[in-house]
């Protein structure tokens, strides 16, 4: 079976297209994510109190906010899961869950009777800061070790393409996740390397085939031997990436509340990491050459 | 030639055996992680700052051993009590019963002071006047309320200096006092036996509180001379709280305070869920994954399907062995090696398909579709298990899980889908004598 025979598409000519819509989602994702500031943070950066409580009636998200309201105990978020309207996430402050669940046994009843402690957690600010150090230690030490790859794998201008594309990558799935109003915390940071690692094995294909194509037909006219080594290796990227797509597709809608959100940013960061070996990084490459023409060692 | 397959055939199986036989029963066989299980993670602090490193370091010493006799106490099976850093201590309750006991018990400092009362009523009243005496000090029973939640309750005004601590105690136990409710019973050491007879010789007729982390619990009344160091601490318990607290007295007070900076509980019935929805979540796209390689490769397809389930069989045997903790994130991570793990099998039949289409026989495309495939799976893989060893040995808890499950698939990979997938091709193709390949 094949999905597309014989590939003849003009990546590179578009590639201009692809630039400008990638700096639009991610200018905008930075610019929503300066405006909201801390509470772009998960508990486990900013610290901070979460409850998951199970309720043996159905309830509402606004009247547990406003039972909460009443506690002043300053910033707050409810959060219902599934559709019943009994699975409830709760974050709040740090140290203030406990206040939360005494108002809840004088609402409705002792816990146990009206409803259960499924979860909780208490990260108090100072583990958050040693949490935060850490996920910012391991991120950079991961991005490090691919660049190193990258740069002993490729000469210098194939690296900057690569490394390029990891960060559009990347900025773009920080940008959708502010875009799409959903909490970074050390699972994100987590699916962020994995996206890194993942997505620039198929620029490293495509780059290959370039190289390989330099070398057996000794052209100069990179424009057309680029696309051409887009195509060429256009299936293989597009299964590869399919079949990840479909299990991380399942996490995303089977794999329940927890994963949520690292299954979302994997599924965005590999259809996008996909989009950027085609459209970005060969392009990048590309443009440089017209800028400063440079003939690549076979 | 033959002879080679034959043996690179038998490692295969004997490969298939060992995994089996690490694996099975997986419910027993492979650890589970807090957030499977359910359970308590909690990482205290010491707020210690103004003294120097070595001392700070030995505190957090002291601590831990405090701690873990306490948790010896409850009878948790696998705790895991560490210290981390200087002055951190991590505990891990996997399965706990009861959570928030549990907590208590680790978190409370229990440090115990008898304080005399002052049995001066002018004293008192200007103290609660906001005028407390030199060397005095105002505490407070804490009281339930109807609701059974605990309050502050009425006053006392004691010596600030105790007159007995808590490290005279030789042991505590949980009894019934006369009107049957339970208390604590205290024996104390010789020295603590010796300065309690002294005091209550002193303070006949004075009432002398009993005081728990700042808390008063009860104040009697000291009607005689005690000899002989037994002590009882009354004061509205229930049986849970009064073993509760006979435990941390007998375990001791920590050296000193300790903040719980993190304090984790997974109930059960979480555990249970994010095993049904991750477990569900791999299977279903594990089966999608070999449906589609299957349509997609026909004979081929099934080659790679098979290589993919002994990837998962081989990871899984790898963390039997290792005995690595299993988490949500992790069962994640082995979805992800069925969706990347063809990744290899794909490049490789991608190539063999460009060499047939090339004109070369199928025993020649298939050999040089399998070494020319190799660097690009080398590169494919290298990548992604560098962020899989960095998760792992810099995460924590479930993430540590995913960066475990990455690693080890990815490094189980490069047999399954090279390795045995070409030991079988070889092996068809020698057998079968087979001239037409349809890939």
């Amino acid at each position: 079976m094949e999905f597309i025979k014989n590939p003849a598409f003009n990546f590179i000519g578009k590639r201009k297209f692809a630039y400008i819509f990638s700096c639009i989602i991610i200018i905008w994702g930075m610019v929503i994510l300066t405006m909201k500031g801390k509470s772009i943070f998960g508990v486990d950066f900013v610290g901070g109190d979460m409850l998951n409580i199970e309720f043996k009636e159905s309830v509402t998200v606004s009247e547990i906010r406003d039972k909460i309201k009443g506690l002043n105990i300053g910033t707050y978020s409810v959060q219902a899961l599934g559709t019943e309207g009994k699975d409830f996430i709760i974050k709040s402050g740090p140290g203030t869950s406990e206040k939360i669940l005494e108002a809840m046994e004088i609402i409705y009843g002792a816990e146990g009777d009206a409803f259960s402690v499924k979860g909780k957690s208490s990260i108090s600010p100072s583990m958050s800061v040693s949490l935060r150090k850490k996920a910012l230690y391991a991120f950079f030490l991961g991005i490090i070790g691919i660049l190193v790859y990258i740069t002993l794998r490729f000469e210098f201008r194939f690296a900057v393409g690569a490394t390029l594309a990891i960060f559009h990558d990347m900025l773009f799935v920080v940008a959708i996740l502010a875009l799409t109003k959903k909490q970074i915390d050390t699972s994100v940071i987590a699916a962020l390397l994995t996206i890194a690692g993942y997505s620039v094995n198929d620029t490293v294909i495509i780059f290959d085939r370039i190289r390989e194509n330099i070398r057996k037909t000794r052209s100069d006219d990179y424009f057309t031997l680029f696309n051409k080594s887009i195509n060429e290796t256009l299936s293989r990227t597009v299964l590869t990436v399919l079949t990840t797509l479909f299990v991380v597709f399942l996490l995303f809608f089977v794999g329940g509340e927890t994963l949520h959100t690292f299954a979302f940013s994997l599924l965005v960061g590999f259809v996008i990491g996909t989009y950027s070996s085609v459209f970005i990084a060969s392009s990048i490459i590309i443009d440089w050459h017209r800028w400063k023409p440079h003939k690549f060692k076979v | 030639m033959t002879k080679q397959y034959y043996l690179r055939l038998s490692v295969i199986v004997v490969i298939i055996g060992l995994c089996i036989y690490q694996v099975y029963p997986p419910e027993k066989k492979i650890k589970k992680g807090l957030d499977l299980q359910g359970g308590v993670h909690v990482v205290l602090e010491l707020t210690e700052t103004a003294q120097d490193e070595k001392t700070i370091s030995d505190l957090a010493d002291r601590a831990l051993e405090v701690i873990r006799n306490r948790i010896d106490a409850l009878g948790v099976t696998e705790p895991v009590i560490q210290k981390e850093g200087m002055k951190r201590i991590i505990v891990d309750l996997p399965g706990v019963q009861d959570p928030d006991k549990a907590i208590e018990i680790i978190g409370q400092t229990a440090l115990l002071e008898f304080k005399l009362v002052s049995d001066d009523p002018d004293l008192f009243k200007s103290a609660l006047e906001g005028n407390i005496p030199e060397g005095y000090q105002l505490i407070y029973y804490k009281e339930k309320d109807e609701r059974g939640i605990y309050r502050e309750g009425h006053p006392l005004l004691v010596k600030a200096e105790p007159e007995l601590t808590g490290k005279y105690i030789e042991d505590a136990y949980m009894g019934y006092d006369n009107s049957g409710f339970p208390d604590v019973n205290l024996v104390l050491n010789k020295e603590g036996a010796a300065l309690f007879e002294s005091v209550t010789a002193k303070n006949i007729n004075k009432q002398l509180a009993i005081v728990l982390d700042g808390v008063v619990r009860s104040a009697p009344v000291i009607r005689e001379r005690i000899p002989g160091g037994k002590a009882q601490i009354t004061g509205r318990f229930s049986v849970e709280e009064a073993r509760t607290l006979a435990i941390v007295l007998r375990a001791g007070a920590l050296p000193a305070k300790m903040e719980m900076i993190y304090r984790e509980v997974v109930g059960p019935t979480l555990g249970k869920e994010n095993i049904v929805q991750g477990f569900k979540a791999a299977l279903y796209g594990g089966i999608l994954v070999l449906l589609f390689m299957l349509i997609y490769y026909t004979a081929f397809g099934l080659l790679a399907d098979f290589a993919l389930a002994l990837n998962i069989l081989i990871l899984l045997g790898i963390m039997a062995t290792l005995k690595g903790v299993l988490t949500l994130p992790g069962i994640a991570g082995i979805a992800l090696t069925c969706g990347m793990g063809v990744d290899a099998n794909v490049i490789i039949f991608e190539r063999i398909k460009e060499e047939l289409k090339a004109g070369k026989s199928p025993k020649a495309g298939i050999d040089s579709g399998y070494k020319r495939a190799w660097t690009a799976i080398i590169d494919s893989n290298i990548t992604t298990l560098i962020v899989g060893l960095i998760l792992f040995f810099l995460g924590e808890g479930p993430v540590k899980g995913f960066g475990l499950t990455l690693s080890i698939g990815i490094v189980a990979n490069l047999f399954t889908a090279v390795f045995v997938t070409k030991t079988i091709v070889d092996w068809v193709m020698i057998t079968r004598k087979i001239e037409k390949v349809r890939i």
